[in-house]
């Protein structure tokens, strides 16, 4: 009865010490990827979305990115440097826009080219309903350049490939 | 690609087609749209330094008009003329039975060219 204890407490203590390595020791890849899970996050909206969920995302959006954050797109009216602040307005503005809202990555693709800099090739769907009924269902392939400041992995640079230019 | 290739339909890609060779006009290849697995199926129009343009629907290269036996939909389309780049090919799907802003077509880098469908 005493070894089984003993076992149930071993257990635990080693499923206790695994779960801190986890935690403490991510992988620098993995602190990557979690800033894109967190973007997707926040940038997805349920339907019906309370107003206090919505000021929650939005607040945190701005804080994924660097000062000087740069976007290029084939948009040319859309290309350029944004501040945080900035980010967050126009997500506010673009997520008004639809009644449920849906971003998610896939196939990432990292490597760090040199300390505190991650390079991220990725395929973004964003897919949704506008508040004028029509369907939205992008995918584009992006790149991603993420520096390391302050300990805290964030966009620096994304640049949505134009696979075809007419 | 309707008329060609149909909506829904299997096919394989051969990927070693072009290795020892360029992409040419006519062929129809599967170009890398995002990721690994997301392609798109089109046609070879131009290659790197032809003027492609468009007007009431015909294909024209440096000037010339062009036949086009594979497309069955007519269309209206005009695009102004545009030099191929360099490394690049000029892909058309065959369907052009949309208003051209909503057909998927263009200037890609032959990087992006996977292979050709098999069948």
């Amino acid at each position: 009865m005493v070894r089984i204890r003993y076992l149930i407490i071993a257990v635990i203590v080693a499923g206790i010490g695994v779960l801190s390595s986890i935690f403490l020791f991510q992988s620098e890849e993995r602190k990557v990827k979690k800033q894109f899970h967190l973007l997707s996050e926040w940038v997805s909206k349920d339907p019906g979305e309370n107003a206090f969920t919505m000021a929650h995302k939005l607040q945190k959006i701005g804080t994924l990115f660097a000062e000087n954050f740069e976007l290029k797109t084939e948009v040319d009216s859309m290309s350029g440097s944004y501040t945080p602040a900035e980010i967050s307005s126009y997500a506010a503005r673009g997520r008004l826009m639809f009644s449920h809202l849906s971003l998610k990555f896939y196939d990432f693709d990292i490597s760090f080219p040199q300390k505190g800099v991650a390079n991220v090739t990725l395929t973004a769907r964003l897919r949704g309903r506008a508040t004028s009924g029509e369907d939205v269902d992008e995918i584009h392939e992006v790149q991603c350049i993420l520096g390391k400041i302050e300990k805290r992995w964030l966009f620096s640079h994304v640049e949505i490939m134009e696979v075809l230019r007419k | 690609m309707e008329p060609t290739y149909h909506d829904g339909s299997v096919n394989c890609l051969w990927k070693l087609h072009y290795i020892l060779s360029k992409p040419k006009r006519y062929d129809v290849v599967a170009v890398r749209f995002a990721g690994s697995r997301l392609m798109l199926l089109k046609r070879v129009v131009a290659v790197e330094g032809e003027r492609v343009e468009f007007r009431s629907g015909k294909l024209f290269l440096d000037g010339k008009e062009i036949e086009e036996p594979y497309v069955r939909f007519s269309c209206s389309w005009d695009l102004p003329p545009r030099q191929v780049e360099k490394g690049c090919v000029y892909v058309v799907g065959d369907n052009r039975n949309m208003p051209i802003q909503e057909h998927h077509f263009g200037q890609t880098s032959i990087k992006r060219i996977l292979g050709v469908p098999l069948w």
